[in-house]
């Protein structure tokens, strides 16, 4: 291979299209290595190893989603047309409201059983009930034949893609999570909009809020590259510091963010991963010893979580922590995305007629959480949506009710994407405690922590914010009472025509 | 683009280049930035008329304030020159930059040389105490200037840090008019640390490729946690032009009415609000990218266009002028908001560390001024952006990295790869070898043909031509025809988007791409950030 500079360029160019084009000349394609350089031994890539000092333990995680479009239903019944991101990995997972993020054991899973359908795994679960669809690998992938009978390689078979692909759109898209020192392979694979004919489409992914980006992997297709419909892309990173971040396509963003390409993301922290009954301030002590995972006030003025007070708190038995904050202030039992949107119906159905598409007086009548206006908000389990091909797709596989077992703490992990104009939401009973804002733990660089009450956060389009909802005191929260959240924005509490609806949802101490 | 500043580092093939500089310069991948103004102490202002461009072609009848006459001089003034074609028109949008230092007394006298029909005008210095005065007349919230008359305005330049000013009178209208502009207080005491260690290693960088030091000061604060080596600044606002027809309709009929008389006055409807404009500096994209005082904007001498190389500390100053409020999102790294208005946000418990938030996107407020610092360094991406390649017969791809205490390369600011991030040096991204850069990472690209490459794209996943031409060669994975603004072979700096995250608002009336957009390039010290030129 040419690995020596050659002397004139332009020979240098022939050379690399002669000998890279061949190995990589293939259309849809998945990546999932089992390991890496950062990763070396593929039996310890499957699972989270726990922390215990210096270096990037983590694992290996891998997703694919499609490009494409679908179809939603709206808190009045209306069935919407979207521009969409759908899953194609963790079927199973996204349908249960989980990330459809795997480890590369579950990823590199071929596909057995009957033929995979349109609107799978809808349509089998509604066929043949709970259990009868179980598969949460890639889907497509087969073995590579021109390698060998059983070789796994990221080799797929397009007819199965194309199937499951089509018209599957979610919103919000496929939920992605990823813990601290993970390597993320996500596949992007353009199947293009079937409802749209006229349209060449490319789709990208940014991974809005990550810190030290490289603009390649940014998804900002005026600063790097866009698939096409029919091809593959996969996007690489090292997992970043934790936090609450969120995804969307950036090619014509007014357009294809209003019309529904829009998800979430979030990263844990090492801290989760501390060993229980180990001190929560000595690991952080740990992270300030390498230079990647430290915190130095005097030399970064970007980190947020320099040590704490000196404290005994150690790692609890259960529940997680939202950041590595050494002293379990972001402490959680339970967690639930939370993501803010709103559609424009008339913008929507401009987008499904093939008419041009005005920007400047766009105007949300849907106003939305999890893909879902109130009361769908609380409907258990994923919504149904019948597209264009006839068949049921799970449009919408996030409920956003949130509910807290007695005496314990929610971490609402909340973004707005909504491309006109800021949203309000307000907690009517449980104070909001906010933990960080924009990915970031809220702390000085002295080390005293910033969170603070409220009881409401506003957000436009492009900012996240970590809210903790602590239940803990049982006589003022006590089982079986219901609180909500609800914009104040009160024209947004209304799905378009009906007064009635919008950007609310149920807290429930259970 | 300044060819001549280019180092020899980079090899050219003449007969590509050509074509490229002049698509570039269409696409103005030029570097201009800074954070242009007009000094002090005393500044003679004007409101006028004029027309202000849009890249829809429209010619948007607006006021804005101006100088009458030359002012005392401009900043910054890289090698103790003004920066090229620098000046100030009669109107301009948005009004100049008055750059003032804490502490020094201010006068600023203001001239209405507005339509009659507009009335009065004035200016609000929010967050500054003035001294008492009675030239003028009343007006609601300040003393204006009547038609054709005067009305002068002194202070003492108070704490540090970036504001705004604006009309005062009937603000709905003159605000949205263009009557709106930025105010640098500079430190009287700039930390005597903003002069050492990483803040002259860097003066040493840029010395050593032939850059000039833009800034405006070395701190924006009088601290040491605000120190900084480069500074754009980049005010936010919006146009209704069905506002400002109306305004051009009104004062066209109403002629040389007499102030005063009935009749000789504007009734503008500035409710309900369309805005169909968004702008950054009063351009929109990509006019904001195009450089500072260009002569095709003479109304609009100020651009959006950020460069910085990796590991600078770059002074962010954020104003929201119009009436609402935009999610100003940066690509790339978070912000530390240093402070607000002017006012330092600090730890309760210790005075040396700062408070204010981190942000990925930076929320401007109408009449609310922003000061933060943004960097880019590459850190934790797990390869090796300058694809070093220990393999390789050219010396720049076996460019040692040598660790400082926060593991950067900080010991050699002559290098091409100053401040790289050590731990990820010689790590590959790209499982099969490809040009003179090394195989045997995780990734795997797609074939080219599968992808279509924007404007801004370098040609590689590299970082600076000497790595993108060791990858893919000098034209780049982009065919011959692709429109070029961060060439190969010159720049191939890594691009990142900053804009309103409302994102309709990153349109020019009802056109995409266009309004309150601009791309953020981080340039490999090869090349040459010149504000200048």
């Amino acid at each position: 291979m040419a690995s020596r500079k050659v002397g004139t360029p332009l020979f240098l160019v022939v050379l690399v299209c002669l000998v890279t084009l061949p190995a990589i000349a293939q259309s849809f394609r998945v990546q999932c290595p089992t390991s890496t350089i950062t990763h070396p031994v593929a039996a310890n890539n499957n699972s989270e190893p726990a922390y215990t000092g210096p270096g990037v333990n983590g694992a290996i995680k891998c997703q694919q989603i499609s490009g494409g479009d679908g179809y939603a239903t709206m808190g009045d019944g209306t069935q919407t047309f979207m521009f969409s991101f759908g899953p194609l990995s963790g079927l199973l997972d996204i349908s249960q409201g989980l990330p459809g993020t795997q480890f590369p054991s579950v990823f590199n899973t071929v596909y057995s059983g009957a033929p995979l359908q349109p609107g799978d795994p809808a349509t089998t679960l509604d066929a043949s009930g709970p259990g009868s669809f179980t598969y949460n690998g890639a889907v497509g992938l087969i073995p590579d034949l021109d390698v060998g009978p059983t070789v796994i390689d990221g080799h797929v078979d397009p007819r199965q893609m194309m199937d499951v692909g089509v018209m599957n759109g979610n919103i919000p898209a496929p939920l992605m999570a990823i813990d601290e020192d993970d390597e993320f392979f996500l596949t992007l694979s353009n199947v293009g909009m079937i409802m749209r004919p006229d349209l060449f489409e490319q789709h990208t992914v940014h991974f809005h809020g990550y810190p030290n980006a490289s603009a390649f992997y940014d998804g900002v297709p005026d600063a790097s590259v866009a698939i096409n419909i029919g091809g593959s892309f996969t996007y690489y990173y090292l997992a970043p510091d934790a936090g609450t971040y969120f995804w969307h396509c950036h090619i014509t963003p007014p357009e294809h963010l209003q019309m529904g390409m829009v998800g979430q993301l979030y990263v844990r922290p090492r801290q989760n991963r501390v060993q229980v009954g180990n001190n929560l301030y000595t690991a952080l002590q740990q992270q300030q010893s390498d230079p990647r995972t430290a915190c130095n006030s005097a030399a970064d003025i970007l980190c947020s979580n320099p040590l704490p007070a000196s404290n005994s708190v150690s790692r609890a038995a259960t529940g997680g922590y939202a950041y590595n904050d050494g002293d379990g202030s972001t402490y959680y039992d339970v967690e639930y995305p939370l993501q803010i949107h709103g559609f424009d119906p008339n913008f929507h159905f401009v987008g499904m007629t093939f008419n041009p598409e005005g920007f400047a007086d766009m105007k949300d009548k849907y106003f939305l959480l999890n893909g879902r206006s109130y009361p769908d908000t609380v409907t258990p389990g994923p919504l149904e949506t019948m597209s264009a091909d006839g068949k049921k797709h799970f449009s919408q596989p996030l409920p956003s009710i949130i509910n807290i077992p007695a005496g314990k703490k929610a971490l609402l992990r909340i973004s707005d994407l909504d491309v006109t104009e800021y949203q309000t939401l307000a907690s009517l009973g449980i104070p909001m405690n906010v933990i960080a804002i924009n990915a970031k733990l809220l702390r000085d660089q002295a080390g005293n922590n910033l969170n603070y009450n409220t009881n409401s956060i506003t957000l436009a389009g492009g900012e996240s914010i970590d809210v903790i909802l602590d239940a803990s005191n049982t006589t003022k929260y006590p089982a079986g009472s219901v609180f909500y959240l609800y914009t104040p924005n009160l024209d947004h509490l209304s799905n378009d025509a009906e007064n009635f609806g919008g950007l609310m949802t149920e807290v429930h101490i259970n | 683009m300044n060819l001549t500043t280019r180092k020899k580092a980079i090899s050219i093939t003449r007969l590509l280049l050509a074509p490229m500089v002049a698509v570039a310069l269409l696409l103005t991948a030029t570097a201009y930035g800074a954070a242009p103004g007009i000094t002090g102490p005393t500044f003679n202002l004007t409101a006028q008329p004029a027309y202000i461009t849009q890249p829809d072609g429209q010619m948007v009848y607006s006021w804005g304030y101006g100088c009458s006459g030359a002012p005392g001089g401009f900043a910054p003034k890289p090698g103790g020159a003004n920066l090229a074609n620098a000046n100030c028109p009669s109107m301009q949008v948005p009004g100049p930059t008055l750059i003032v230092t804490e502490g020094q007394p201010v006068t600023v006298t203001l001239t209405n040389n507005l339509p009659t029909a507009a009335g009065n005008t004035s200016i609000l210095f929010p967050g500054i105490t003035l001294q008492p005065f009675t030239d003028g007349v009343l007006g609601l919230l300040t003393r204006e200037a009547a038609n054709g008359a005067t009305v002068t305005y002194r202070f003492t330049a108070p704490s540090p840090g970036t504001r705004s000013y604006y009309s005062g009178t009937q603000g709905d209208l003159q605000v949205e008019m263009g009557l709106y502009g930025a105010i640098i207080v500079l430190p009287a005491n700039v930390p005597a640390s903003c002069d050492t260690g990483l803040s002259a290693a860097n003066l040493a960088a840029e010395a050593h490729w032939g850059e000039s030091d833009f800034r405006l000061a070395h701190a924006a604060y009088d601290h040491a946690k605000s120190c900084y080596d480069r500074e754009y600044l980049f005010q936010f606002s919006e146009m209704d032009p069905l506002i400002h027809s109306q305004a051009l309709a009104q004062v066209t009929a109403r002629g040389n009415c007499t102030a005063g008389a009935v009749g000789c006055s504007l009734q503008v409807a500035t409710e309900p609000y369309h805005p169909a404009y968004f702008m950054v500096n009063g351009r929109s994209m990509p006019d904001d990218m195009d450089p500072n005082y260009a002569f095709e904007y003479p109304h609009q001498p100020y651009n959006g266009n950020p460069h910085m190389h990796p590991g600078e500390q770059v002074l962010l100053r954020i104003i929201g002028q119009g009436r609402w409020q935009h999610p100003f999102h940066e690509h790339g790294n978070h912000v530390r908001i240093l402070g607000r208005d002017g006012n330092l946000i600090l730890s309760a418990s210790d005075a040396n560390s700062l408070a204010g938030p981190l942000l990925f996107t930076t929320t401007t407020t109408p009449g609310l001024a922003m000061d933060g610092i943004f960097y880019w360094t590459g850190k934790g991406l797990n390869w090796d952006a300058y694809g070093h390649n220990p393999a390789s017969t050219d010396p720049l791809a076996q460019l040692p990295c040598t660790p400082d205490a926060n593991g950067y390369n900080t010991g050699a600011p002559t290098a091409i790869n100053y401040y790289e991030w050590c731990q990820d040096h010689n790590k590959p991204l790209q499982a099969a070898p490809f040009g003179d850069v090394a195989g045997g990472g995780p990734a795997t690209l797609p074939d080219p043909n599968l992808f279509t490459n924007g404007a801004w794209y370098g040609g590689s996943p590299y970082l600076g031509p000497n790595a993108t031409v060791r990858a893919v060669g000098p034209t780049g994975t982009t065919p011959p025809s692709g429109t070029i603004a961060n060439p190969p072979t010159s720049e191939a700096g890594f691009a990142f988007m900053w804009h309103s995250h409302n994102e309709r608002e990153i349109t020019t009336n009802n056109a995409f791409p266009g309004g309150m957009l601009m791309m953020m390039l981080v340039d490999s010290r090869e090349f040459v950030i010149d504000e200048s030129n």
